[in-house]
């Protein structure tokens, strides 16, 4: 068995290459069949999408073939749901590729906005390289997505900090 | 939304979205370059160089002076700052969502460690 790295060069990489996409790259110290697992089935997946503070994430299906659902709800004190993803499976190739359609909406349902998201794994010395790949509807969508991430980035981080300080070391 | 409506970002991402744009950028963070030396390497046109170096200049990532019969182009690397901070904070995000994946990974790796290992 080779030996697996202990720590490797994990940096998520975020790249624009188009007025239209979001390029999202990230490694993880793991075969790619437990990335997959991870990202794709619905008890794991609760348990690394982190919601923004205040928020539960109440629905998390996953259906994963082709033509199967992706559909995931948040609520929070003021409204449930607060807000909805809605998908559908386009092509899903066994620990390898998997794409999915995605509609958010706010409760009311509203559509906020639409993109096409593609995963690849590729693994090497039971480390996996993961390529996210979003491509918008617009670029007006891109950029509300990025401007999005920018109110939700640093709640997410002091919510993560605040889950490490509660747990017993 | 502080920054969600900027249209000098506007212009930097307009500007990177483009290969050729941003094989430009790489070879003048090199250093000054007249445009007959950018545009060899990349095996384009002078034409086509100048439209670049044009999308480049209005988005201030470049900027040129004339000397003689040479047009000279250097990187100005601030706008690609604003363009940097503004997608910090989205990497933030998700980056924080992949380290509660990295644990949960290291968690399901010892589970099946330690059930292959039992007899």
């Amino acid at each position: 068995m080779n030996p697996t790295p202990t720590t490797s060069p994990k940096d998520l990489q975020v790249s624009t290459p188009t007025d239209t996409t979001i390029v999202l790259t990230r490694t993880f110290n793991a075969p790619r069949r437990l990335v997959w697992e991870a990202m794709f089935t619905p008890d794991r997946m609760r348990r690394w999408m982190l919601p923004p503070p205040g928020w539960t994430l109440t629905i998390c299906e996953c259906k994963l073939r082709v033509g199967g659902a992706l559909e995931l709800a948040w609520k929070s004190e003021d409204a449930d749901p607060v807000m909805t993803l809605r998908g559908v499976f386009t092509e899903v190739v066994l620990y390898e590729r998997a794409v999915h359609t995605e509609t958010m909406a706010l409760g009311s349902g509203q559509t906020i906005g639409s993109l096409l998201e593609k995963h690849e794994f590729a693994e090497k010395g039971g480390v996996t390289a993961m390529c996210i790949t979003q491509t918008y509807d617009s670029k007006e969508a891109r950029d509300g997505a990025i401007a999005s991430g920018m109110e939700q980035g640093m709640e997410a981080g002091y919510q993560q900090l605040d889950a490490m300080l509660a747990e017993p070391a | 939304m502080v920054a969600d409506r900027s249209p000098r970002l506007d212009l930097v991402f307009h500007a990177l979205a483009h290969p050729a744009r941003r094989a430009i950028i790489r070879q003048l963070s090199g250093g000054e370059q007249n445009l007959s030396e950018l545009a060899a390497p990349l095996r384009m046109t002078f034409p086509a160089a100048t439209k670049h170096v044009r999308v480049l200049e209005g988005a201030r990532l470049v900027r040129r002076r004339v000397s003689g019969r040479q047009h000279l182009c250097r990187l100005d690397a601030a706008p690609l700052k604003a363009a940097m901070l503004w997608t910090e904070q989205f990497r933030r995000n998700w980056e924080a969502r992949f380290e509660a994946l990295d644990s949960l990974l290291d968690e399901l790796k010892s589970a099946e460690q330690s059930r292959t290992r039992r007899p």
